[in-house]
């Protein structure tokens, strides 16, 4: 999520209205405030409306929102009379280029740290970590037009924002700071993508670092904004958000030339929609009217069509807009979510469970009546607890996930029993006997399904308290069986048993052998119980 | 006063005669334990009845090697008794206490070597010492030297001396009932009647018997439970599937563009494991790609099957629910999960990289976003929340989308879940052509409200103490 540090006297201004009657709103318009300080509030905006990662942006919708000012605006873009080339070299490297001249700009530290912060943030909600889109500013008057977008050696050199030294492209990726952060965007290929000037003095070296050369300060007056990357819709997206904010805050706009068209226009997008669908999905009663009203509240430029439809602009800045619905969203947004009636819908249903979650009820039922008290462990574990402690062989179907965060959790559960010791295990130190159990899934070979697991461990435990448990459990749950000795290596030889349904092994019990316990670090005899649920007869399968 | 025990009354009895006595006594007088007693005079102490009184008594013992001299006089003792005029220093050091005793007898300056042979020094007495050995005293330094020496031990013995109060005199004089007295009532005394005369033991209802702990449903399934109740009430329909997804179900279905970071392996948990695409992946794979027969223009690009086809742990059971609505698209729909969904997320008091989500989702002709508020301040409403309030949220997959809040005495509002409408985007490739409303929230949230959780974690590494501790039952006030 972004949060965006607002400075009340900077927002105010921009807003035309107090902090109290901003703040007050600010939520109803799809943010979080984080916190409040004396001169500033930090608010954070959702992921999809990255023209809200400023303050000129805020402030934009906020006038809107409040009625100060409503309806499309309007950024006039002339020519600039710049112009870039772009290597066809790098179609299979970075082909996509959008930028603008922006001229007027009256920098302060604080505004220039703002427009910083506007470019982060769109590097991550835009660009996907810079591999999407990469923005530089520039200096315009440190630089001769025309640009050039080349694909160039990566043994050329220049000085990187920062340093005092010229270094290799090469050298950058791997001591400059943002060479070694984004080096992964551009190593494997053979020529890296650069910007140079007429007199082959570099701008950027997209997507990593700025030249030294062209680096923004107070002084910087007029400003070269390149924007590169692999999406043509969202590099477009880049600019028109730093341009209309600058143009907010006071900066005229001017077009460059790019393979002969020029960019950016700031134009909006036009749609045509339904009132009628409009109100249908959000349960209001909508003319075009107030449906346009609404809509000129959020920005939107809108004309009623007749009855039944609206003529919508969407500002060039709204990246979100890709289906009617997200202008019905505004709608609602604009209405009041807390003006909406609440009902709920009116057709009558009938509730039903799951079989799987009234078997596991039943089992717990059983369990609790036996003096059992309910675990829930984790689903996820490790080879270590659910077989090598245990003395068993890995099972087959255990499912390994690919980056474990930590050497606890390297695999999905296949069954209950050893997350039942290890239960024990934690709590040693308190009152015996204890009995523990547990219903839940485990999965095998991407199957889910259920099994209940039950421990008892006290100084007289042994192997007729686990068979009349199993045997309860299996009476209770109607579960036709047979019982013969098992081959667990998890439990003692001669004190363990197979719970087998026509042949197919449905269950274990036993006593715990001692060098489990051993293992586990338990100092009392355990005996256990586990039983795969989808033995019971009518259970169903998925 | 509390009734007094059979052996107390005895105790009292027999310290009636006795009046003061130490337990070792006592106990030979009663044919009891000295410790039963103790025990005994402890609990009519309580009552004021009788005495006890812990004497601690120090004394000096010997040890093994003390023991000998004890009884064969100290090394150098031994050595002085040995030496005559003239003896030498090589018939000395035959003798079986020299390497002891000669150090001591230097030390102590009581003989001197001249030449080759030893003679005493006059007046040389080691009188003092066996003195000390015999009678030792604290106050004596050569008992010190001797403890130093490993030959004496302090030890000490605690005693207890027992007596009848004024009060217990009293009580004793005025005559016990002795009856031999009945702990357990039995068969036979209820068949033959003995049970009439019989002298059943009371009880101190003071005291608390050791604890008996009934098994529990875990007080985390029990929350899960009662929304399950409240939801299967409202008329929903329950899902349950498996943990283990594919991408395409996840992610795709639910129009998540293919670069989105949620997808990343940071976040994730992915497997090894691929399955095939489902029949019609086509209309999902047009819908990314350029928004398929809706007003979307969908995300651009070109949309790979292989990354659908990668299987995951579910990071939510929004993937139960797109099948279950494929499945079935007809209206009305109502159906809600309870599941387990995973986030690859670094684990800490407040973050598990496994949790329970509920969600739940409508489809139906006229439903709208107003239905959608209605059904979630219902639920909250039988959660006990009172205050319920919506403002307006993102979800990839939901347009309109809202989070709710509720309100919980003592802290305030907290955001209580997300929810919004499918995207078309989502809905249109499955040929469902009705809105579907969906909500979902993270189940632990209210866990950690309701059962005043500082860490998640103990919900999944249980204390037993805490499970036996928290009762079935708790009255709910402001849903907390």
């Amino acid at each position: 999520m972004a949060v965006i540090s607002l400075p009340y006297r900077y927002l105010e201004r921009l807003t035309r209205t107090d902090r109290k009657a901003i703040l007050d709103k600010i939520a109803l318009i799809g943010s979080d405030i984080e916190r409040t300080e004396e001169d500033h509030a930090d608010v954070e905006f959702f992921p999809d409306r990255p023209d809200l990662f400023s303050p000129e942006g805020v402030a934009r919708a906020m006038r809107g929102f409040l009625g100060i000012e409503t309806g499309l605006p309007v950024y006039p873009v002339k020519p600039s009379g710049i112009r870039f080339t772009v290597d066809p070299a790098l179609a299979d490297i970075r082909p996509v280029l959008g930028a603008a001249v922006i001229r007027g700009v009256s920098f302060d530290d604080e505004s220039i740290q703002s427009i910083m912060s506007l470019q982060e943030s769109l590097h991550w909600a835009v660009g996907r970590g810079r591999s999407k889109v990469a923005i530089g500013i520039h200096d315009l008057d440190t630089v001769n037009p025309p640009f050039h977008y080349i694909a160039s050696r990566r043994s050329r050199g220049f000085i990187p924002l920062d340093f005092t030294e010229k270094m290799t492209m090469d050298e950058i990726l791997e001591k400059h700071p943002k060479g070694r952060d984004y080096a992964k965007i551009v190593k494997d290929f053979p020529l890296f993508p650069l910007i140079v000037d007429d007199d082959d003095h570099v701008l950027s070296f997209p997507p990593i670092i700025n030249g030294e050369r062209t680096r923004v300060t107070i002084d910087t007056k007029n400003i070269l904004l390149d924007t590169t990357g692999t999406d043509r819709k969202a590099v477009g997206v880049a600019v028109n958000i730093i341009c209309t904010a600058m143009a907010e805050a006071g900066a005229t706009i001017e077009s460059v030339e790019i393979n002969g068209s020029q960019t950016p226009t700031l134009a909006p997008a036009e749609r045509v929609v339904s009132v009628k669908e409009c109100s249908r999905l959000l349960g209001i009663d909508l003319t075009a009217q107030s449906m346009a009203t609404l809509l000129e509240k959020m920005r939107f430029g809108a004309r009623p069509e007749g009855a039944e439809k609206v003529r919508v602009q969407v500002p060039c800045y709204r990246a979100d807009i890709m289906h009617d619905w997200d202008i019905f969203e505004d709608v609602a947004i604009a209405y009041g979510y807390e003006n909406l009636q609440a009902l709920p819908p009116s057709t009558f249903t009938v509730g039903k469970p799951h079989p799987v979650q009234s078997f596991a009820m039943i089992a717990r039922e059983c369990f609790c009546g036996l003096g059992y008290l309910e675990v829930m462990p984790f689903t996820l574990t490790n080879e270590d607890v659910l077989y090598k402690k245990m003395q068993r062989e890995e099972k087959k179907g255990v499912l390994h996930v690919l980056h474990p965060i930590s050497i606890e959790n390297t695999v999905v559960r296949t069954e209950l029993l050893p997350l039942l010791l290890e239960f024990l295990t934690l709590n040693r130190h308190r009152e015996l006997p204890q009995r523990l159990f547990s219903v839940g899934d485990v999965v095998e070979s991407c199957v889910t399904h259920q099994q209940a697991a039950g421990v008892s461990t006290h100084p007289d435990a042994d192997f007729s308290e686990a068979y009349a448990c199993a045997d309860a459990m299996l009476h209770e749950l109607s579960i036709a069986c047979t019982v013969k000795e098992s081959e667990d290596p998890a439990f003692i030889e001669g004190r363990r048993a197979d719970i087998l349904v026509g042949n197919k092994k449905v269950g274990v019990f036993g006593e715990i052998h001692p060098a489990v316990l051993n293992a586990f670090e338990l100092e009392h005899p355990v005996v256990a119980f586990e039983l795969d649920l989808r033995a019971v007869p009518g259970y169903p399968v998925l | 006063m509390a009734e007094l025990t059979q052996n107390e009354k005895r105790l009292l009895a027999t310290l009636e005669k006795e009046h003061k006595a130490d337990a070792e006594h006592l106990a030979s007088v009663m044919g009891a334990t000295p410790e039963a007693v103790v025990q005994w005079a402890h609990l009519a102490g309580d009552k004021g009845l009788a005495g006890v009184e812990r004497i601690v008594v120090k004394e000096f013992v010997y040890t093994d090697e003390g023991k000998t001299y004890a009884k064969n006089g100290l090394p150098e003792t031994q050595l002085l008794r040995f030496l005559l005029p003239g003896t030498q220093l090589a018939d000395l050091q035959k003798h079986e206490a020299f390497r002891i005793g000669f150090g001591q007898l230097r030390k102590k300056g009581l003989v001197k070597v001249e030449g080759t042979s030893v003679a005493k020094t006059p007046g040389a007495s080691t009188d003092a010492d066996e003195a000390a050995l015999k009678k030792p005293s604290s106050a004596d330094p050569k008992t010190k030297e001797l403890i130093k020496r490993g030959i004496l031990r302090e030890s000490e013995s605690v005693k207890y001396v027992i007596s009848a109060t004024p009060a217990g005199l009293s009580l004793a004089g005025q005559g016990l009932d002795l009856r031999e007295e009945t702990g357990t009532l039995t068969r036979d005394q209820i068949l033959s009647g003995a049970w009439k005369t019989a002298n059943l033991r009371k009880y101190d209802v003071s005291k608390l018997p050791k604890k008996a702990y009934p098994g529990k449903i875990h007080p985390y399934q029990r929350i899960i439970d009662e929304m399950r109740e409240i939801l299967l009430d409202m008329g929903f329909t329950e899902l349950y599937g498996s943990i283990v997804q594919q991408a395409y179900w996840n992610f795709d279905a639910l129009f998540q563009p293919q670069d989105h970071p949620a997808r990343e392996m940071q976040d994730t948990f992915y497997l090894g494991e691929t399955l095939p695409l489902p029949k019609g992946y086509e209309r999902v794979k047009a819908m990314h790609e350029s928004g398929g027969e809706t007003s979307s223009t969908g995300w651009g690009g070109t949309w790979k099957e292989a990354k659908a086809e990668q299987c995951v742990l579910r990071t939510h059971t929004t993937s139960l629910s797109i099948q279950y609505l494929a499945a079935n698209p007809n209206p009305p729909v109502k159906a809600f999960c309870i599941g387990r969904v995973y986030r690859r997320e670094t684990i800490d008091t407040t973050h598990l990289a496994e949790f329970e989500q509920l969600e739940g989702i409508v489809m139906d002709e006229d439903v709208h976003f107003g239905n959608l508020l209605g059904i979630l301040r219902e639920f909250y409403h039988r959660m006990g929340f009172e205050g319920v309030r919506f403002k307006p949220s993102y979800y990839p997959y939901t347009e309109p989308s809202l989070d709710a809040e509720v309100y919980v005495e003592g802290i305030g509002w907290i955001e209580m879940g997300g929810a919004g409408v499918f995207r078309e985007e989502v809905t249109a490739p499955f040929g469902i052509q009705y809105p579907v409303l969906a909500w979902g929230l993270g189940v632990s949230r209210i866990a950690m409200l309701r059962l005043g959780l500082k860490d998640l974690r103990h919900l999944h590494r249980s204390d037993v103490a805490f499970l036996r501790e928290t009762p079935a039952y708790r009255k709910i006030q402001g849903g907390a």
